[in-house]
């Protein structure tokens, strides 16, 4: 892994004549961390309280955590002697947000876009547990998210749900509790219509993405009929067993239930064909993701039980986007579907309160109810509802502490704990801040005094390292989903070639 | 054909040029006080909130024809007026983008329905007016979103021609321009940073050289010691440039590139010079205060730009332009996607006040400060006697991305909202939804 540019290998370099630096730790960059901070005992006094379960908005309420568990949320509760009391005057507590759509922390691409089906392929196996993101997004109030395979193949990889444990390694992220679930794409990406292709695969079109699905499924089913044959039949010594075939072995999880389908889709009859060929197959979807016209099947969604993951407002970036709108979780929820807002993109994933927000802008969201398509609802559809998501007795301590109400565009996070243990303070923030300031101050007069007889390094180009306004950040830092790669469209504003398409 | 013969053929044509000009310029003026003339409204019982003084409970904005006629508490209400009763809700003036690419596209993926970047290096001669596409369904979504004047900008090219500020609503571009030309806009070569000899650069000065050529030429022809110079529409459309009744917005995104691009603009001595950039900008905002340069704040919802740097680098950047003194608009990401969603706009404003912006600042920067910037305050980003009625009607503070815009007057007449698809959309599934139900 590329962590350095040029600069920094002679920074480091110089290091070792010198050792001004007492706390400088080679190999951590800025704002990482080596471990993780303690576990505490504590209570929140005072505050209003966003539980996301049952007893709605309290106020005046305190919650007590210990061991990694909320013990208690309520009022006047009774806290051990040694419980870090935080005052809470003024301030909401509300649960962890929850991102069930992130590729925020991916090593090494997020798609292996070379075949259709590439269910064998685990993102458990390329988590970048050194992704700024992780620290950003907590600074967002963010305590776990779903890293997600990309949309180029009708069957992606396996996903991976972490827990925003910043300073562990990537075993430490995973979140055991979490339901396994793979990737699926509908529509324009794995029918490849935004690449500029010289060598296309099939399929090309939607009732070819439908085909290919319905094929791997019955390739399954007869896979897990010669499994089972040999379970069977394993005493038998002339019994030759199926070769191991790790993609089937996925797509049978998704037969018996065991894996969750997590399908990007856009268009209504796109995702009516996968309910259609899922439940043919005894097969429920876990989620469509984005489902841009959910509200168009919502009734059908909830019937088959599938919860949609969805933008609020992007729309028209490409066709099939046309009929995308902010009502969409609105009406979705009206129709029964349980409801997450997600991000899909690292920089949103840091505000996504303010997503909530504009549910309750259009469609008239209860602000509770909006609260929970970022925590509960998010939580419920990745199999962890009864872990996180909600502030209740016996849930995971993963809470936000906001300074004004959480869907506020005024209001800032000033706390994020996730399992007790406090991984963003916004006050330690600054004191970071000005420590890394004044360190990066001392080994840039070091580098010129020291390079005072050297050439300049020569500029390292920069293989894949994101787009050329955004400086010192690794890959993975940067990582969306195919879409934004295929397009390959500069838009140059202000200097900045933001092109808010990407993601996916 | 005598030199007399041709001057006076020249000035004959400039003059017809100039009132042409003048007609785009005050055309939807005419047309719009023409057909709203007999009609005054008096939106009452709402909270009035100018932007340019205090707000004020229980309001009453006078509306007639196309403008604003007077606001206050205690104005009288003409007998023939009709009364609109807002109470419960909150009145502020429409939003000002201040870049943006709305009217240009329609779906970013499909490049038929996308007119924002032409090819090639110097395409001063652009104007993107023409190509403002009056019903593109982007406009009554984001007019929805409180977004009722765009200044729409070319974005191809090292010199990429010519904006317009353009009404959000009307019956064809030109009805809907309120300014054009606008400014002339130039990206400044990120390669020109250390390197004088930058091709890109040199492209653009050359350019810009012949076009001084040019103009001197043209001045010594009008002055009868020289032939007339050989037209050239790149040369021509930089003379307003070159001779300062045009504006440049000059692209500079990390701090040393809007460093040598100040620089740059001060060797070539253009009169007036806006800055586009990121949330760099906040690292040169002395120096822009200093100088009385304005600036276009772009990405306060992107990463920061430097790895090492605070979470909320981006979010502060405003705050400490205005700390420093700089006059400036909050603008986004441009781009495809960006004209879609530029009903966030606001929303960045709210965000950047909850990182170190004073609340009425954040409000003045997506309103007043924009329509400041660019000259067309006279009119718009203001509730004032005299400006035109392009106003929504919230059920609060429009900053927050929780509060509801219930109705909308551009130019003095109520906007039917239904108009927006997405609207439309929510109602018809709505109905089908409940349906479904029963």
């Amino acid at each position: 892994m590329k962590r350095f540019k040029s600069q920094a290998s002679i920074i480091l370099a110089s290091l070792l004549t010198s050792v001004a630096l007492a706390d400088y730790t080679p190999g951590v960059e800025a704002w990482n961390i080596e471990s993780a901070p303690p576990q505490q005992t504590l209570v929140v006094r005072n505050a209003t309280v966003w539980t996301a379960g049952e007893q709605g908005i309290l106020e005046q309420a305190d919650v007590l955590v210990r061991e990694g568990r909320i013990r208690g949320v309520g009022t006047d509760l009774t806290a051990p002697a040694d419980a870090l009391e935080i005052d809470g005057s003024g301030m909401h507590v509300t649960p962890g947000i929850i991102d069930a759509h992130s590729h925020a922390a991916i090593i090494g691409g997020v798609n292996e876009a070379t075949d259709i089906s590439t269910a064998q392929v685990r993102i458990e196996d390329v988590v970048d547990s050194e992704s700024i993101n992780i620290y950003r997004q907590l600074a967002g109030g963010v305590t776990a998210i779903n890293l997600l395979h990309g949309s180029a193949n009708a069957i992606g990889g396996q996903m991976a749900v972490i827990k925003m444990r910043w300073g562990a390694s990537p075993e430490e992220l995973m979140f055991e509790a979490a339901a396994p679930g793979i990737k699926f794409a509908l529509g324009e990406n794995p029918k490849q219509s935004n690449w500029n292709n010289d060598d296309p695969r099939y399929p090309q079109s939607r009732p070819g993405v439908a085909q290919i699905i319905d094929e791997k499924f019955q390739q399954a089913v007869d896979y897990r009929s010669k499994l089972e044959r040999m379970s069977e039949r394993r005493r038998a010594r002339n019994v030759v067993p199926p070769r191991p075939d790790l993609e089937m072995d996925a797509i049978v999880e998704i037969l018996d239930g065991v894996r969750k389908i997590h399908s990007h889709a856009y268009r209504a009859d796109e995702m009516v064909m996968l309910i259609n060929i899922a439940e043919s197959f005894g097969v429920t979807i876990g989620t469509f993701q984005h489902v841009l016209e959910g509200y168009k099947l919502a009734r059908r969604m909830a019937e088959h039980g599938a919860g949609g993951s969805t933008f609020i407002d992007w729309w028209n970036f490409k066709h099939e986007a046309h009929d995308a709108i902010p009502y969409n979780p609105a009406l979705m929820a009206m129709g029964g579907v349980t409801v997450g807002l997600h991000s899909d993109n690292p920089e949103l994933a840091r505000r996504m309160n303010l997503e909530a927000a504009k549910a309750v802008r259009y469609g008239d969201v209860d602000e509770h109810d909006a609260l929970i398509m970022i925590t509960a609802n998010p939580a419920r559809q990745l199999g962890v509802g009864e872990r996180t998501g909600r502030l209740e007795e016996g849930l995971d301590a993963d809470f936000v502490i906001w300074n004004g109400h959480p869907l506020s565009v005024y209001s800032r996070v000033e706390q994020t704990w996730v399992d007790g243990r406090r991984y963003f303070d916004r006050e330690a923030d600054r004191a970071q801040r000005e420590a890394l300031d004044a360190e990066r101050r001392e080994l840039i007069a070091m580098v010129l005094e020291e390079g005072k007889n050297d050439e300049a390094p020569e500029e390292s180009a920069a293989e894949d390292e994101g787009p050329d306004w955004l400086i010192g950040y690794r890959a993975s830092e940067l990582a969306h989903d195919e879409f934004c790669h295929a397009q390959g469209i500069d838009h140059r504003h202000g200097g900045h070639e933001i092109d808010f398409r990407s993601g996916e | 054909m005598s030199t007399m013969t041709r001057i006076a053929n020249t000035v004959a044509a400039m003059l017809a040029m100039a009132a042409a000009a003048g007609a785009v310029l005050v055309g939807s003026g005419l047309v719009g006080t023409a057909l709203a003339q007999d009609t005054i409204t008096a939106l009452v019982g709402a909270t009035v909130h100018p932007v340019d003084g205090d707000p004020i409970e229980n309001g009453i904005v006078l509306v007639e024809g196309r403008n604003i006629a007077a606001i206050g508490a205690g104005v009288e209400i003409p007998a023939n007026a009709e009364v609109v009763d807002v109470a419960g809700s909150h009145i502020y003036p429409g939003f000002v983008h201040p870049l943006s690419s709305l009217g240009l596209t329609e779906i970013g993926s499909v490049a038929g329905t996308v007119d924002t970047t032409e090819m090639g290096a110097i395409n001063a001669a652009l104007r993107v007016e023409v190509a403002f596409n009056h019903d593109s369904a982007l406009l009554p979504v984001n007019i929805a979103g409180g977004i009722l004047t765009t200044h729409t900008v070319p974005s191809g090219g090292l010199i990429r021609g010519t904006s317009a500020v353009m009404n959000m609503d009307g019956w064809s571009w030109e009805d809907m321009t309120i300014k054009a030309p606008a400014a002339m806009h130039i990206d400044f070569p990120a390669g020109a940073v250390d390197d004088s000899d930058n091709d890109d650069l040199k492209k653009i000065e050359s350019v810009l050289d012949a076009a001084r050529d040019w103009h001197k030429a043209m001045q010594a022809f009008e002055a009868g010691n020289a032939p007339r110079p050989p037209r050239n529409a790149q040369l021509e459309a930089l003379v307003p440039l070159i001779e300062g009744q045009l504006p440049l917005f000059l692209y500079a995104g990390k701090e040393d590139q809007i460093l040598a691009a100040l620089d740059w603009a001060e060797g070539q001595a253009f009169e007036r010079v806006i800055v586009v950039g990121g949330p760099d900008l906040q690292y040169v905002a002395e120096r822009l205060a200093a100088d009385g340069i304005p600036a276009i704040l772009n990405g306060v919802y992107t990463m920061p730009t430097r790895r090492w740097e605070a979470y909320d680098m981006a979010y502060q950047a405003a705050g400490k332009l205005f700390e420093a003194g700089v006059k400036f608009a909050i603008g986004d990401g441009g781009g495809g996607f960006g004209a879609a969603n530029a009903r966030n706009l606001p929303f960045q404003a709210g965000s950047s006040a909850a990182f170190g912006m004073p609340k009425d600042a954040a409000l003045k920067s997506v309103t007043l400060w924009p329509a400041e910037i660019l000259g067309i305050d006279d009119q718009l980003g203001s509730l004032a006697a005299g400006k035109r009625a392009s106003l929504i009607v919230t059920s609060g503070d429009p900053l927050e991305p929780m509060t509801q815009i219930r109705r909308v007057w551009i130019d003095g007449k109520e906007y039917d909202l239904k108009r927006s698809k997405h609207r439309q959309l929510f109602e018809r599934y709505k109905g089908r939804i409940q349906g479904e139900a029963e």
